[in-house]
C-alpha cells in the first residue's frame, strides 16, 4: 500500500459513520430509561444470576423480620473539609457500622438549588427512608421535599422549620465555649482575648457570648475582640484576622472556621517567635496541629444524635406523623459535644498548673481554683438536669441594656435568635 | 506509517457536527475507563446516568432547570463575545438581578398584579447596572474588562452579604442571614411537578430569537460583528465603538440579571447567599461551544446543563465524589475543544 | 515588634503564592498563550507538595515533585493550545477543573493529617532587624526564591536575546517566526515555566502556609494571579508589587473592622482597589497602550 493516501471521500463517511454510532448509543440509553428498569448489570454469568436469586430470596425473608433503613446524607461542602462536612461524615461511618440493619448513602458539596434534585434522585434511585439534610442552607429544600415525599422522614440540622415528617436536629457548643472562656479569661496576661467568627449568624453570636460569659466569670477586666470573616472557610482570612488581632495585643483566641489554621498561626508565632497565643481547638481535634499552644476546644460528635435518631426510627417511636416537635438541641449530657483539645484531652497538660494557680471568688463555691472551677462547671451542665447555664442574668448588652433579668435563665427561643453582644464584647454583631 | 495534520479547504456543516460528536464518544470512551479504573462498570454508569438524565421528565426537567439561568447568561455573553467584549462578570450581574428583583418582592409597595413585571425589569436593571461601571471603562478608556467585570463578582457577593446580614435579614427567619420568604404574588409559577419556572423559560426563548433577529438582521447587529473581527477598522469606518461596546455590555449584564430573577422568584422565593452556584461562569463554556450564535448556544447550555446533572446523578446512584465529577466535566471540555481543532484540520493516515 | 512589621511580615507570606502563579503567567501570556488553568494547577501542586513531604520527609524533593507536576498539567494545556490550536479559554477552564477534581479525588485520604515537616523562615541577620523592611529577610525559603527569580526573569526578558524572542512571539508571531524563531518552541517552554511556577506556588500553600491538605485550599488564588497577571502589566518586577498590595490590602481589612465599616464591604477592599488601580493605571498610561500582548489567546497558525 505504498503512497497510496485515502480519499476525501472515505474520511467523510468515517465521520458520518461514527456519528451514527453515537446517535444509536444515545437512543440505546434513552430508550433503555424510559423503561424505567435498569438492570444492575447485564454482564453477569449464569452462575452469579443464580446466586444473586439465592441472595434475593434470603433477603426477602429477613427483610419481612427487620425493616432496613435507608438513610440518605446530604452534605453541602466535600467529605475532605475537615470541619462541619467531615464531622458528619466520621459519625455516618460510625452508626452504619453500629447498626446492620442500616445502609448509608452520602451525597457531597450539593449546592442549595441542587437539593431538591439531589433528594428527589436519592428517593427514586436508592428508595432511601430517611434524609439527613446537614446544612441550614438546604432548610427550603427540606421543607419543600418533606411535603412532596410524605412516606419519608427528614431530618433537617441547624435549621428551626418542622413539619410531620421532618424533624431538627443541632449538637451545640455553647456550653464548651463557656468553659474555653473560663480558661481564656484565666490564662491572658494583656487582658485582651479575640473571637475570629465565620459568619454574623445567631449561633455564632451565641458561641461568642457564652465565651464572653467565661472570660467575664474569672476575669472582669478582659475584653473579647471580635473580627469577622464572612465565610465558614477562609484559611487564609483566618490567619490574617488573628494576625490583626495579635499584632492589637491579644494573647488567646477562640474561633468558628472551618479548618486549623489559627491553630497553625499560633504555633508558628510560638515556634519562631516564643510569643504565646492561647488558642482552642474548634469542631474537630486540633491537638496535634500545636501541642504548644493548644488550652483546649469545642468537640463534636455528631454520631450520638445520628444513632439516636435512627434507633428510634428503627423502633418505631419516631414515623412520618409525628416529627412536629422533634428538635434537638443537645449538648453535653447528651454527649454530642466533648470539652478537649483532642478526644480524651480536656485540658492539655501543659497549661494546667497555670489554671490551678489562679483562683476567683465564686458566690456559691467561695475561693475557687479556676481549675477546679472549669470541672465543677462541665459537671453542672453534664447532668440529667442541668444545674448551671452560663446564660444565666444578669446579662447585660453591650449598650448597657440588661437583656437577661438577675436569675432568669434564658430560654431556647432567645438563645437561637440571639443578635446581640455581651458588654464585654467588642465588635458588632452585624458584621 | 505517518499521521499528517493538514488543513482542510472546505468543510460541510455535517461534517462539523460529526466531529463534533466523536469527539463526545471519544472523551465518554476515556471516562468509560476512568470508571473501570474506580472500579465501576462503565456500561451499568452510563446507562443509569443517561437514563437518569434523559430517560425520565425529572431528569429532563433538572436539564431545563439549570439550562434556564445558564442559557441566559450565555446568550448575553454571546452578545458581548461577538463584539470581543469579554464579560466575565456574568455570575455578578445575575446576583444584582436577584438583589434589585428581592427589592421589589419585599420592600416597594406597587401593586400586586405589577409584582411580577416589575420584577423582571428590575432584574435586567440590576444587572445592566452591574455591567454599566466596566462598559463604560473599557469604551471610554480601554481598560481590561476582564479584570474588571471579575472583580465585580466579588464585590456583588460582598454587597449581597452586607444585605443579608444587615438591612434586609428576615424578620420571621430567627436572625439568620436570610430574607423573608417572597410573598406568593412575587413568586414565579412553576410547570407542575417539576421546577421549571416557565415565565423565565419563555423569556429565555424568546430573547433567543430576538437577540439571533438583532445579530443577523439589524445594522447593530452588523456593527458588532465588524466590531470583532477588527476594531480599528470598524471605528474608522464610522461605527460608533464606544456607544456599541457600552450598549453590547449593558445587555450582557441584563440578560443576566434576568436569571437572578428568575433564581430568586422561580427557585429559592427567597435570597440568600448562595443564589448563584457558579452559573455565571458556567454559562461562559455554552458560548465559547456554540460559537456565539444564540440558537447554538442554546443548545450547548442544554449540554453543559446535562453535565451537571448528570454529575449529580453520577453522585447519588453510583456514589462518586465531586472532585470525580470535575475531573469528568475537565475531560469532555478538552475533547470537545480539540474537535474544535478537527474542524479545521483533518487527520491523515499515510501508510508507506 | 510593632504592628507594621508584624503585618507585614504576614502578608509577605500570604501574597507569596499569588507572586509564584503570576509570575508563571506573565511569561506564559507574554509568549501570547492564556492559561486559566491556573487554580487547578496550583491545588495539584498542593497535594503533591503536602503529599510528597508527607511520605518522603524531604523539602528539596516536595518543591521538586510540585513543580514537575506543574509542567505535567500545564503541558495538556499547551499542546491543546499550541500544536492543537484549540480554544485556549476553554481549554484553560477544562485544566482548572481537572486539577481541582484530580487534587479532591487523590487527597481523600490524606484531610487533616498535620504536617509537622513545613517550610521553615530563615532569618538573615542585621538586616531582618530594620523597622518593617525587616519583614522581607525573616521569611523561608520560597519567599526569597519568589523574589530573586522575579528580578531574573524581568532580567531575562528585556535584556536578553531570549526574553526579547519571548515579547516578540507575543506580539507579532507570524514575524517572529519569519525571522527564524521557533514560535511552537517558545510558546511551549513559556507555558511548561509557568506551569512550574504555578505548582510552586500551590505546594507554598501546602507546606509553609496552612501546612496539611485540605480540600479546596487554593481558595481562588488562581483566578486572582490573572488578574494580577494584567494588573502587573506583564512585568515581572510589577509583579511583586501588585502582589504584594493585593495580599496587604487583603490582609489589612482585619486590621479595619472594629472601625465601625460593615465587614462586607471591607471584604471588598482588595477587589475595589484592583479596579481602581487598573483603571488609573490604563487611563494614565493611555499614550502608552497598556493593553495585553497582541497575539495573546491566538493559535499561531503558520499560512
Amino acid at each position: 500500500m505504498s503512497g497510496k493516501i485515502k480519499s476525501k471521500k472515505g474520511y467523510s463517511r468515517l465521520t458520518v459513520a461514527l456519528a451514527a454510532g453515537v446517535i444509536i448509543a444515545l437512543i440505546a440509553g434513552y430508550i433503555l430509561g424510559s423503561l424505567g428498569k435498569v438492570p444492575e448489570s447485564n454482564y453477569y454469568s449464569l452462575q452469579q444470576q443464580y446466586q444473586n436469586l439465592t441472595a434475593l430470596v434470603q433477603n426477602l425473608t429477613a427483610s419481612v423480620q427487620a425493616q432496613k433503613i435507608r438513610a440518605a446524607f446530604i452534605y453541602v461542602g466535600p467529605v475532605g473539609d475537615y470541619g462541619w462536612t467531615n464531622a458528619h461524615d466520621v459519625a455516618r461511618r460510625y452508626v452504619q457500622n453500629l447498626f446492620p440493619w442500616l445502609e448509608t448513602f452520602y451525597v457531597e458539596s450539593v449546592s442549595a438549588a441542587d437539593a431538591p434534585a439531589v433528594i428527589d434522585s436519592l428517593i427514586a434511585q436508592k428508595k432511601v427512608n430517611v434524609v439527613f439534610t446537614t446544612s441550614f442552607d438546604f432548610m427550603d429544600a427540606t421543607v419543600e421535599e418533606a411535603k412532596k415525599h410524605p412516606d419519608v422522614i427528614f431530618f433537617h440540622c441547624s435549621g428551626y422549620k418542622r413539619d410531620k415528617n421532618l424533624g431538627t436536629y443541632f449538637a451545640e457548643l455553647y456550653q464548651l465555649y463557656y468553659l474555653n472562656g473560663l480558661m481564656a479569661g484565666a490564662l491572658t496576661k494583656t487582658n485582651k482575648i479575640g473571637y475570629v467568627g465565620a459568619y454574623p449568624t445567631p449561633e455564632v453570636i451565641r458561641h461568642i457570648n457564652a465565651f464572653a460569659l467565661g472570660v467575664k466569670a474569672v476575669n472582669p477586666n478582659a475584653k473579647v475582640y471580635v473580627r469577622w470573616l464572612m465565610a465558614w472557610y477562609n484559611p487564609d482570612g483566618a490567619r490574617q484576622a488573628a494576625q490583626a488581632l495579635v499584632s492589637e495585643g491579644v494573647d488567646a483566641i477562640a474561633y468558628t472556621e472551618d479548618s486549623p489554621a489559627i491553630i497553625q498561626f499560633a504555633e508558628e508565632q510560638y515556634k519562631t517567635t516564643g510569643k504565646m497565643i492561647y488558642v482552642f481547638s474548634h469542631y474537630s481535634p486540633m491537638y496535634d496541629y500545636g501541642p504548644d499552644v493548644v488550652v483546649s476546644g469545642e468537640l463534636v460528635n455528631w454520631g450520638v444524635i445520628y444513632e439516636d435518631i435512627l434507633m428510634k426510627i428503627k423502633e418505631g417511636v419516631y414515623n412520618n406523623t409525628n416529627l412536629q416537635n422533634v428538635d434537638y438541641w443537645w449538648m453535653l449530657k447528651e454527649g454530642a459535644v466533648e470539652l478537649g483539645a483532642k478526644f480524651g484531652m480536656p485540658i492539655n497538660p501543659k497549661f494546667v498548673n497555670a489554671l490551678k494557680g489562679k483562683f476567683v471568688q465564686d458566690p456559691t463555691l467561695g475561693n475557687i481554683s479556676i481549675y477546679d472551677l472549669i470541672f465543677v462547671r462541665l459537671n453542672q451542665m453534664s447532668e440529667e438536669t442541668v444545674t448551671f447555664d452560663p446564660f444565666t442574668g444578669p446579662i447585660k448588652a453591650q449598650n448597657g441594656t440588661v437583656m437577661i433579668p438577675t436569675g432568669v435563665r434564658a430560654g431556647h427561643d432567645t438563645l437561637w435568635s440571639l443578635n446581640w453582644f455581651v458588654d464585654n464584647v467588642v465588635g458588632s454583631p452585624t458584621g | 506509517m505517518r499521521v499528517k495534520l493538514e488543513k482542510r479547504v472546505q468543510i460541510s456543516k455535517y461534517e462539523i457536527i460529526a466531529v463534533r460528536i466523536a469527539s463526545i464518544v471519544l472523551a465518554l470512551l476515556s471516562i468509560g475507563l476512568l470508571f473501570i479504573v474506580s472500579g465501576i462498570d462503565p456500561f451499568y454508569a452510563y446507562s443509569v446516568i443517561l437514563s437518569g438524565v434523559f430517560g425520565s421528565t425529572f431528569g429532563i426537567s433538572e436539564v431545563i432547570v439549570k439550562s434556564i439561568p445558564i442559557g441566559l447568561c450565555s446568550l448575553g455573553l454571546s452578545l458581548a463575545y461577538t463584539a470581543k467584549v469579554w464579560n466575565i462578570g456574568s455570575d455578578g450581574q445575575l446576583i444584582m438581578g436577584a438583589i434589585f428583583a428581592t427589592w421589589v418582592a419585599l420592600f416597594s409597595n406597587f401593586p400586586q398584579v405589577l409584582i411580577l413585571p416589575s420584577m423582571f425589569l428590575a432584574g435586567f436593571i440590576g444587572g445592566l447596572v452591574w455591567a454599566t461601571v466596566p462598559a463604560f471603562l473599557k469604551s471610554k478608556y480601554n481598560v481590561n474588562e476582564v479584570i474588571v467585570t471579575l472583580m465585580m463578582n466579588y464585590i456583588s457577593l460582598n454587597l449581597l452579604d452586607y444585605l443579608l446580614s444587615g438591612p434586609w435579614r428576615g424578620h420571621g427567619v430567627f436572625n439568620y442571614p436570610i430574607t423573608d420568604e417572597f410573598p406568593k404574588f412575587a413568586r414565579l409559577p412553576s410547570i407542575p411537578g417539576t421546577r421549571i419556572h416557565y415565565p423565565t423559560l419563555i423569556l429565555l426563548i424568546l430573547l433567543t430569537f430576538l437577540i439571533l433577529f438583532v445579530m443577523n438582521r439589524t445594522k447593530f447587529g452588523l456593527e458588532i460583528k465588524a466590531m470583532g473581527d477588527n476594531l480599528e477598522a470598524a471605528r474608522i469606518s464610522g461605527i460608533d465603538t464606544f456607544k456599541n461596546s457600552l450598549i453590547v455590555m449593558m445587555i450582557s449584564g441584563g440578560l443576566a440579571g434576568i436569571a437572578g430573577v428568575g433564581e430568586a422568584a422561580g427557585i429559592q422565593y427567597r435570597l440568600i447567599r448562595n443564589i448563584s452556584p457558579g452559573y455565571g461562569y458556567s454559562a461562559i463554556i455554552p458560548a465559547w461551544i456554540g460559537g456565539f450564535n444564540p440558537v447554538v448556544v442554546l443548545v450547548a447550555s442544554l449540554f453543559v446543563s446535562a453535565l451537571f446533572v448528570g454529575g449529580n446523578i453520577a453522585k447519588v446512584s453510583l456514589g462518586l465524589s465531586y472532585g470525580l465529577i470535575n475531573v469528568f466535566n475537565g475531560v469532555i471540555l478538552i475533547f470537545l475543544i480539540s474537535s474544535e481543532y478537527l474542524v479545521g484540520y483533518r487527520v491523515r493516515i499515510e501508510w508507506t | 515588634m510593632d504592628i507594621v512589621t508584624s503585618l507585614l511580615l504576614e502578608s509577605i507570606k500570604a501574597s507569596t503564592p499569588l507572586l509564584l502563579a503570576t509570575l508563571g503567567e506573565i511569561y506564559t501570556e507574554r509568549s501570547g498563550i492564556l492559561n486559566l488553568g491556573i487554580e487547578g494547577i496550583m491545588a495539584i501542586g498542593a497535594f503533591t507538595g503536602f503529599f510528597v513531604a508527607y511520605t518522603t520527609r524531604s523539602l528539596p524533593l516536595s518543591l521538586l515533585a510540585a513543580a514537575t507536576i506543574g509542567i505535567l498539567l500545564s503541558s495538556l494545556h499547551a499542546i491543546s493550545s499550541i500544536t492543537f490550536k484549540a480554544n485556549q479559554t476553554v481549554s484553560g477552564l477544562a485544566l482548572a477543573m481537572l486539577g481541582l477534581g484530580i487534587s479532591s479525588v487523590a487527597g481523600s485520604k490524606y484531610v487533616g493529617l498535620p504536617l509537622t515537616l513545613t517550610l521553615q523562615p530563615i532569618r538573615i541577620p542585621y538586616l531582618a532587624s530594620v523597622p518593617i523592611a525587616g519583614a522581607f529577610f525573616n521569611q523561608d525559603f520560597l519567599v526569597y526564591f519568589s523574589l530573586i527569580l522575579s528580578i531574573f526573569m524581568w532580567f531575562f526578558l528585556n535584556r536578553t536575546k531570549y526574553g526579547l524572542q519571548i515579547i516578540a512571539v507575543g506580539e507579532n508571531p507570524s514575524a517572529a517566526d519569519a525571522s527564524g524563531i521557533n514560535v511552537e518552541l517558545v510558546r511551549y517552554l513559556c507555558t511548561l515555566f509557568g506551569g512550574a511556577l504555578e505548582g510552586l506556588a500551590g505546594a507554598y500553600i501546602s507546606l509553609a502556609y496552612l501546612p496539611g491538605w485540605i480540600d479546596g485550599m487554593t481558595q481562588g488564588r488562581g483566578w486572582i494571579a490573572i488578574a494580577l497577571t494584567v494588573l502587573s502589566l506583564w512585568d515581572p518586577l510589577k509583579g511583586i508589587l501588585v502582589a504584594l498590595a493585593f495580599g496587604s490590602i487583603d490582609a489589612l481589612q482585619y486590621v479595619l473592622q472594629p472601625y465601625g465599616i460593615p465587614v462586607s464591604l471591607l471584604n471588598s477592599l482588595p477587589y475595589v482597589v484592583t479596579i481602581v488601580v487598573m483603571a488609573v493605571a490604563t487611563i494614565l498610561l493611555a499614550k502608552r497602550r497598556v493593553r495585553p500582548p497582541s497575539a495573546l489567546g491566538t493559535p499561531y497558525i503558520r499560512e
